[in-house]
């Protein structure tokens, strides 16, 4: 596997976390806290443009540019592991280096574009950073950690069946870099695992799209709601939570379940965390002011009151 | 839909795609063996009559009609696609600079103009929002506990322990300046004008 970094951790702020659940990131710093994990949050950095991007608004220079930005604001802190919450960030921040790495008329372009913003100091040369060595997501601190976090374990989970989305973004842009299969994804699996969860390793539509789709949440609902559908049903009766590493994953399911749970007529009944909030709620963390669980649609509260400390 | 329709241009469009800076040197277009991996898991497929499969085709054809194809507006730029195909081909990326070839002649720009606050927002604050033009459906899919949940906000992210996330005073302006000399804030500009 991959060298995981747990120190020099720039965690990168994402901007669906931070407005969407804001517990991910409330969680993610109490894992990285509790399991010796040494990061900074940059309040200067600016978002990696990402929904923008995918929405055919942001062009391929611009969103380069500012991420030029952000990459000289994590090497000016000395914290070049950036660790992304949202899989979309962590596949644009790797795209941006590859580009800003290989191709030496994108490098001088984004140059001259931060020169005339005045911000000279900020060029990039060539490989001051790497795509598969500096760019990270959170999922991956936390599996490199996960004996340290199963032996840190006190609410019993064992009643609780977990079934697993892992992100396209962070599994099917740059499958040769992720630590798990874009096949058969395992990732958040075995991080259940150590949480001492029921894990339902595999469903239809296991490996399927969120059905967000950017643009088409927006503007193609009905479309959008087809895919979110496929995998909903897909596990009915199967699983109590569905387990998430992308914020806008996330949302698409915690907050249209119960559009469709009205279209069908009755409950599918999944509640929807992320893996760091699991890991947060299973190592005792406060649900209210640290796994945010009151900014979730479909309720948590049933969950919390199913799981009982470890005697 | 389209506004627009596309004069022949002497440039083939695997030649314009393979330039294109989001496609990596190494896309397999070329390569495409209409082998069907791509269409047979892709979600837009199954729910619409896209099929990137037919698109990749119409690309290797130089035929232009691909750019007045509603459905390639259908693709969620999942990837799925890109990771099965065999030769590292890319429906995905490929659509994305489709759409981009579109927009940049001035055709379907009604389908960008509702995202256009997004882009005014992130020249202003240096993060991502949901654009306010879908705040309703967002209240008439959600519930009235969405727009409270927004209300509430900075309380329970001052419980979380977390800082303000809109970039103020010297970083906005650096934000701001980048995408000025970018051409972004331009770009925006042009899309609200003739949206
Ligand atoms: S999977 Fe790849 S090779 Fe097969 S049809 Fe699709 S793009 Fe072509
Ligand atoms: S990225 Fe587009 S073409 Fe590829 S599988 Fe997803 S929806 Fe289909």
């Amino acid at each position: 596997m991959k060298n995981i970094p747990h120190e020099n951790i720039l965690l990168f702020k994402s901007c669906l976390v931070n407005v969407e659940y804001p517990g991910v990131e409330s969680s993610t710093r109490y894992l990285f806290d509790h399991l010796g994990v040494e990061y900074q949050v940059h309040p200067d950095q600016s978002c990696c443009t990402g929904l923008g991007y995918y929405y055919d608004l942001f062009d391929q220079y611009s969103t380069l540019a500012l991420a030029a930005r952000n990459f000289y604001l994590a090497r000016e802190s000395e914290h070049t592991n950036i660790t992304t919450l949202c899989a979309t960030c962590y596949a644009i921040l790797k795209k941006s280096l590859h580009l800003l790495n290989s191709n030496e008329k994108a490098r001088s372009k984004v140059n001259e574009i931060l020169e005339e913003a005045g911000l000279s100091h900020m060029k990039y040369e060539a490989n001051m950073l790497s795509s598969e060595e500096n760019i990270f997501h959170i999922v991956e601190v936390l599996y490199s950690k996960r004996e340290q976090i199963s032996q840190k374990i006190k609410k019993d989970f064992s009643k609780i069946k977990v079934a697993s989305h892992h992100a396209c973004h962070y599994c099917k842009i740059y499958p040769e870099q992720s630590i798990t299969s874009s096949r058969n994804p395992m990732l958040l699996d075995e991080l259940a695992d150590c949480c001492g969860v029921k894990v339902v390793d595999w469903y239809d539509f296991k490996k399927a799209t969120c059905g967000a789709g950017f643009s088409q949440r927006f503007a193609n609902r009905d479309l959008s709601l087809s895919a979110t559908r496929d995998k909903l049903y897909a596990l009915e009766g199967k699983a109590d939570v569905l387990l998430h590493m992308c914020p806008n994953c996330q949302m698409q399911f915690d907050r249209y379940q119960p559009v469709l749970e009205k279209e069908l007529g009755r409950k599918i009944g999944l509640i929807h965390l992320n893996i760091a909030q699991l890991a947060a709620l299973a190592m005792g963390a406060d649900p209210y002011e640290v796994v945010g669980i009151q900014t979730h649609t479909i309720p948590v509260e049933d969950l919390i009151d199913k799981i009982k400390d470890i005697e | 839909m389209m506004e627009k329709k596309h004069k022949k241009s002497q440039h083939s469009l695997v030649r314009e795609i393979k330039d294109n800076l989001r496609a990596s040197p190494d896309l397999g277009i070329k390569r495409c063996m209409q082998c069907g991996l791509c269409t047979s898991n892709c979600p837009a497929a199954r729910h619409s009559d896209y099929d990137p499969r037919e698109m990749v085709k119409k690309v290797l054809d130089n035929n232009l009609e691909v750019l007045d194809n509603p459905d390639i507006w259908n693709c969620f730029y999942c990837y799925t696609c890109a990771s099965n195909c065999p030769v590292n081909n890319s429906p995905s990326l490929i659509n994305q600079i489709l759409r981009e070839k579109i927009l940049n002649t001035g055709g379907n720009v009604s389908r960008v103009a509702e995202f256009i606050e997004f882009g005014y927002n992130y020249v202003e604050k240096g993060v991502g929002t949901i654009p306010s033009t879908f705040f309703q459906d967002l209240v008439d899919d959600f519930g009235e506990d969405y727009p409270k949940l927004k209300h509430d906000l900075p309380d329970i992210r001052r419980k979380l322990g977390l800082k303000e996330y809109n970039l103020k005073g010297e970083a906005a302006a650096e934000v701001k300046n980048i995408l000025k000399a970018s051409g972004f804030t331009q770009r925006l500009e042009k899309l609200k004008k003739i949206a």
